[in-house]
């Protein structure tokens, strides 16, 4: 198993016919993801890379089966994209989109709560069940299949700790990106929550950074909540004060969201703290030994 | 984007907020003739983008024409919060006998607006939090629904105010989450609320924060946006679609993302200090490359460039050749140590070594900054 992802889900592409969403349509396909329609408005009956487009999500869903979707579509568009989506009865979308105002991501995240659909992102970098199917920007060739579960803020970080705990022969059973928005789709407590009832994960490492309040409130979930154990690694100690650091939710505000306060928070919580990203695989290995 | 107060008071006032009559004063003379206007006496206050700035010397009261003219001149090219004072504001002064803090915010964890109420006003709210914390009310807000005038009034009560000027109060707090709503704003603030002797409210300060990624639908900001980044290289940055953070070290950082370039930074920071924060997004290609190679190079003194890619929405092999050609043309002694890694990551490799830099394939950054350090202790 694995969570959100599997095997075979029927995957929609929004966008499909842009050029970001045409040239990862070809890595999704060619990583074994079941892409089985595309929905860009006004293209319905074209094909991009064999795979059939249609102009609205329900006939997506009604002629191909599509279950999840994945958008590459310009940020104004995204708060409709969702609400049809999920009106179409799609419960998994990953939201790769970046600069989604800040007021259409609460919208947006009201809507999905409200019709019990899950949203990674905005600024997700997708999510990878290795071996099995990706949906999103994730390298494929920066994950193997394993029991190691991963959630990130960000999307290059993901990969940078995925390769070290590959190359340590150890790999993951499902990587989320959750993006680093000020407000995201899904926290950090829901997705760690998904990974304790996975039996197929026997560890989680959380990949944070400065700014917001999720690992803040992962320290509270964990030890009430989580029976697997969990290492994390917070970026940005280095960061300077008041500055957003490529993500609009990094930012260190006053003493508020700084990776020193994270990193303490998460240790209290019975958390493994890693100080530099290759530190992980230290600690993933002597947990997993404990 | 912060906006300044007389920016933030002009947003409010649009909702029907009052505020005291304001002019914006650039010069000393425009200080004195916006207090004739108004009518003796008055405030002038510093237009700088911090908090605090009151107990800063950054709020003055002047009784005379003379004292108007003379209080702008100090202001005017001062320093307030270690910020240029470039413009004034002169308001007439309202007698105040009470001050109540009134914000929306948004809670990024819920993901919801936050209507926020203090009784105990005038002070910052993160001040109020930290001393009397039971003086501070707040409630959720549904976004769909957005704040009703019901829900405001229940928020004053809650605050134990009642009669008119609970009713007041809540009318200010709709009206302020109408101008958090339709400006959308991350922060909307009015500190204080004053009530005058005579009962009636006015607000004394504003404080707005928009929302960078919303701008495109508020253009009369997105100008002033732009103009309003005072470091040069930010500013560049900011030109050619990049995150560029300027820092005080030599050693360069060019990263494909910004949890990654974090990351590289607080490896870089373990023996040497970082010159720049640079990170590209999600939009590379070999122009962009070659423009942050430009802007990077520009800053003084550097002693060495780190460049750290991955391949998952950004084609880095094109990427790789903007940097190779900015280096054709431009050559540097410095020490260059690249990391490439994911979609088409042999092909980036080798267009980088063709450029003369040294490339680390497949290990931890950790390692790659190592190669970095171990170079730069060879040439020196």
């Amino acid at each position: 198993m694995s969570i959100l992802l599997h095997k075979g889900t029927r995957v929609l592409v929004q966008g499909i016919t842009g050029r970001v969403g045409r040239a990862q349509a070809r890595w999704m396909l060619d990583y074994g993801t079941n892409i089985v329609a595309g929905v860009t408005p006004g293209k319905g009956g074209e094909e991009v890379e064999g795979v059939p487009v249609f102009n609205t999500v329900a006939e997506a869903v009604s002629e191909r089966g599509a279950e999840a979707s994945v958008f590459f579509i310009p940020a104004p568009a995204v708060k409709a994209a969702a609400t049809e989506t999920i009106d179409a009865g799609i419960r998994l979308i990953v939201v790769v989109t970046e600069h989604l105002p800040v007021h259409d991501a609460m919208e947006v995240r009201a809507y999905a709560r409200e019709h019990g659909a899950t949203l990674l992102g905005p600024t997700s970098p997708g999510i990878i069940t290795p071996g099995e199917s990706k949906m999103g920007i994730m390298p494929g060739n920066m994950f193997r299949p394993g029991r190691i579960g991963v959630i990130s803020r960000s999307g290059t970080l993901a990969y940078e700790i995925c390769a070290d705990l590959a190359a340590a022969g150890m790999g993951q059973s499902t990587a989320v990106g959750m993006g680093a928005d000020p407000v995201v789709f899904t926290g950090l407590p829901e997705l760690l929550g998904l990974f304790d009832n996975d039996p197929d994960t026997d560890l989680v490492v959380i990949v944070g950074e400065v700014g917001g309040t999720q690992e803040e409130h992962a320290a509270r979930f964990i030890p009430e909540h989580m029976s697997k154990p969990v290492v994390a690694y917070i970026a940005g100690h280095s960061a300077p004060k008041g500055k957003r650091m490529g993500h609009a939710g990094a930012i260190v505000q006053g003493s508020m969201g700084t990776a020193e306060s994270k990193a303490r928070a998460l240790r209290e919580a019975g958390v493994q703290v890693a100080r530099y990203p290759l530190d992980v695989v230290a600690l993933v290995n002597k947990v997993l030994r404990e | 984007m912060k906006l300044y107060e007389f920016e933030a008071a002009d947003v409010l006032r649009a909702q029907g907020i009052p505020f005291p009559e304001y002019t914006v004063a650039a010069t000393p003379a425009e200080a004195r003739r916006a207090a004739t206007k108004i009518g003796l006496p008055v405030v002038i206050k510093a237009q700088v983008l911090a908090g605090g700035r009151g107990l800063a010397g950054g709020v003055q009261t002047a009784e005379t024409l003379d004292e108007v003219e003379k209080t702008a001149g100090r202001m005017l090219g001062s320093r307030v919060k270690g910020l240029p004072v470039e413009c004034l504001v002169v308001a007439g002064r309202v007698a105040v006998a009470k001050e109540i803090y009134l914000g929306i915010t948004v809670d990024g964890y819920l993901g919801m607006p936050v209507a926020i109420l203090s009784t105990a006003g005038g002070v910052s709210i993160e001040e109020i939090a930290a001393k009397s914390p039971e003086l501070i009310t707040s409630r959720p807000v549904s976004i769909a629904a957005g704040l009703t005038l019901p829900e405001a009034e229940q928020i004053v009560r809650e605050a134990a105010l009642t009669g008119n000027e609970a009713r007041a109060i809540a009318g200010n707090l709709y009206s302020l989450y109408r101008a958090f709503r339709q400006n959308d704003a991350l922060l909307a603030e009015i500190n204080p609320l004053a009530r005058t002797p005579q009962g009636d409210y006015i607000a004394l300060d504003a404080r707005v924060e928009l929302d960078d990624s919303a701008l495109y639908r508020h253009p009369e900001f997105q100008n002033k946006y732009q103009e309003r980044i005072s470091n040069l290289l930010e500013k560049k940055g900011r030109d050619i679609g990049v995150t560029y953070v300027d820092l005080e070290g030599e050693i360069s950082i060019i990263a494909s993302g910004a949890g990654l370039g974090m990351a590289t930074m607080d490896i870089i920071s373990q023996k040497l200090r970082p010159a720049n924060f640079l990170e590209t997004g999600g939009a590379i290609s070999a122009e962009l490359l070659y423009q942050v190679m430009g802007l990077v190079m520009q800053k003084q003194n550097l002693k060495g460039l780190f460049i750290n890619l991955y391949g998952g929405i950004n084609p880095i092999h094109e990427g790789a050749k903007g940097i190779v050609r900015y280096l054709e043309e431009h050559p540097t002694p410095i020490p260059i140590v690249a990391r490439a890694l994911g979609n088409r990551q042999e092909e980036t490799w080798e267009i980088l070594k063709s450029g003369g830099i040294t490339v680390v394939p497949k290990v931890a950054t950790e390692k790659a900054v190592a190669e970095l350090v171990r170079l730069l202790e060879a040439s020196a």
